[in-house]
């Protein structure tokens, strides 16, 4: 990649980026924010609108998952049931590939200590998972309240500005007002004194 | 008395002009190309693919760890009840870990839509250091001494029938106490058996000490 230099020292975008046809006054090309106090009264209620359309049910459906999901102790259930048919038949799968011919009381201690492991290993899971799930569900609600009291915070300064900006408006209207009034009688006063000059010699 | 103000004269500068032209363009760029992006992660943060991945891999782990055939356990056939604690401590720890790389996607998301900061990683780097449960480590040292134990059996079995099979093979000259017509003495050949050896005369070895000289074991004597 070649750094194209122009004339006066800088180098060129077009050529810092490879290519050759994107050169040119960027900036001046860009369409102009005329008013960008109207333009940034737009983006705020268009980044307000989007995320209700957005990410407000997304994030109503977070807060309720924080509060009762249960996803890790189900799934630990489910395991459970599942995993001693499984383990019965990759035993059962070993026998038979070395040819071992497992006596009828061999067989039945044998499913007597799947079982018993099993409900034991079933026990545990479904205990660690309780223990898992709460912590899970209580990092994420500790999360979403963080995201919740930072956007409450940033709120909160937004409506301290406009707030003050308000009051200074209007502090600075009720001087207008007050100076316009003196204006007047001070006007009034004038032309008055002016008056009693011009009819009184 | 000076001129009235003219509009000109309150105008933005040029560089403000450049800024907010620059904003308002990056605000459009960003709705164009990232905000998509985002709503894609929100829908696909709801999906819980990670799981599915770390379960594979934890269910992978065990097989691998736990189910390599083995002439002696299936004989024993006994380690199934190990093999299924192993599998559920297993996948219990890909469910967690699933759930953590889920819920942390699901914040990142709604953090970076809300302006709040994002952690920007998926988690799912905690897919190859998935915690080993302790039913695994378990049911793997369970494995391991079983299979020690075969082994020592073994190894004395076949010890007892060498040594049964050395003893078998001793023989021994004894005099039967009489005599042939020559005037020598009848010798009779004495085989030992399977626990206890012959010596040269074909007397039985025994007692601990005569048996150890016997198998010359310290070099005989």
């Amino acid at each position: 990649m070649t750094i194209g230099i122009a004339q006066d020292g800088r180098a060129s975008l077009g050529s810092l980026y490879g290519n050759e046809n994107i050169g040119g006054d960027y900036i001046n090309n860009l369409p102009a924010a005329t008013d960008p106090d109207k333009i940034y009264e737009q983006m705020t209620r268009q980044e307000y609108l989007d995320y209700v359309e957005n990410y407000r049910g997304f994030e109503e459906q977070l807060i309720e998952k924080a509060q009762t999901d249960t996803s890790l102790i189900d799934a630990a259930r489910t395991d459970s049931q599942a995993a001693a048919g499984l383990m019965s038949g990759v035993s059962d799968r070993n026998a038979s590939r070395y040819g071992v011919n497992l006596t009828p009381a061999q067989r039945q201690e044998r499913g007597r200590s799947l079982n018993r492991a099993n409900t034991l290993g079933g026990v545990q899971s479904i205990t660690d998972a309780r223990v898992n799930q709460r912590e899970a569900n209580q990092a994420q609600l500790a999360d979403l309240i963080n995201i919740g009291q930072g956007v409450n915070r940033s709120s909160q300064s937004q409506m301290g500005s406009a707030a003050a900006n308000a009051t200074q408006r209007k502090n600075a209207y009720d001087t207008a007002k007050a100076n316009s009034k003196a204006q007047t009688y001070s006007t009034l006063g004038g032309l008055g004194a002016m008056a009693i000059m011009a009819f009184a010699f | 008395m000076g001129s009235k103000p003219k509009q000109k004269d309150y105008e933005a500068s040029g560089s403000e002009k450049a800024s907010a032209a620059v904003a308002q363009a990056e605000y459009k760029y960003f709705k164009e190309k990232y905000d998509p992006l985002l709503q894609q992660m929100r829908d696909s943060s709801l999906k819980d693919t990670s799981t599915d991945s770390l379960r594979a891999r934890a269910n992978a782990d065990t097989m691998q760890a736990l189910t390599k055939p083995s002439a002696a356990r299936a004989m024993r056939g006994a380690d199934g009840g190990d093999i299924a604690q192993a599998y559920q401590g297993q996948l219990g720890i890909a469910n967690t870990s699933g759930k953590d790389i889920q819920n942390k996607m699901q914040t990142n998301v709604l953090g970076t839509a809300r302006g709040q900061a994002s952690d920007a990683q998926s988690g799912m780097a905690q897919a190859s250091n998935l915690a080993t449960s302790q039913s695994l480590t378990r049911a793997k040292n369970n494995q391991a001494v079983s299979d020690a134990k075969m082994t020592a059996v073994g190894q004395v079995a076949g010890a007892a029938l060498m040594k049964g099979m050395q003893n078998k093979a001793t023989t021994g000259q004894k005099d039967t106490g009489k005599v042939d017509a020559a005037g020598k003495p009848i010798m009779e050949t004495v085989q030992g058996g399977f626990f206890s050896p012959v010596d040269d005369a074909g007397n039985k070895v025994s007692g601990f000490g005569s048996r150890l000289a016997a198998s010359n074991f310290f070099g005989g004597g």
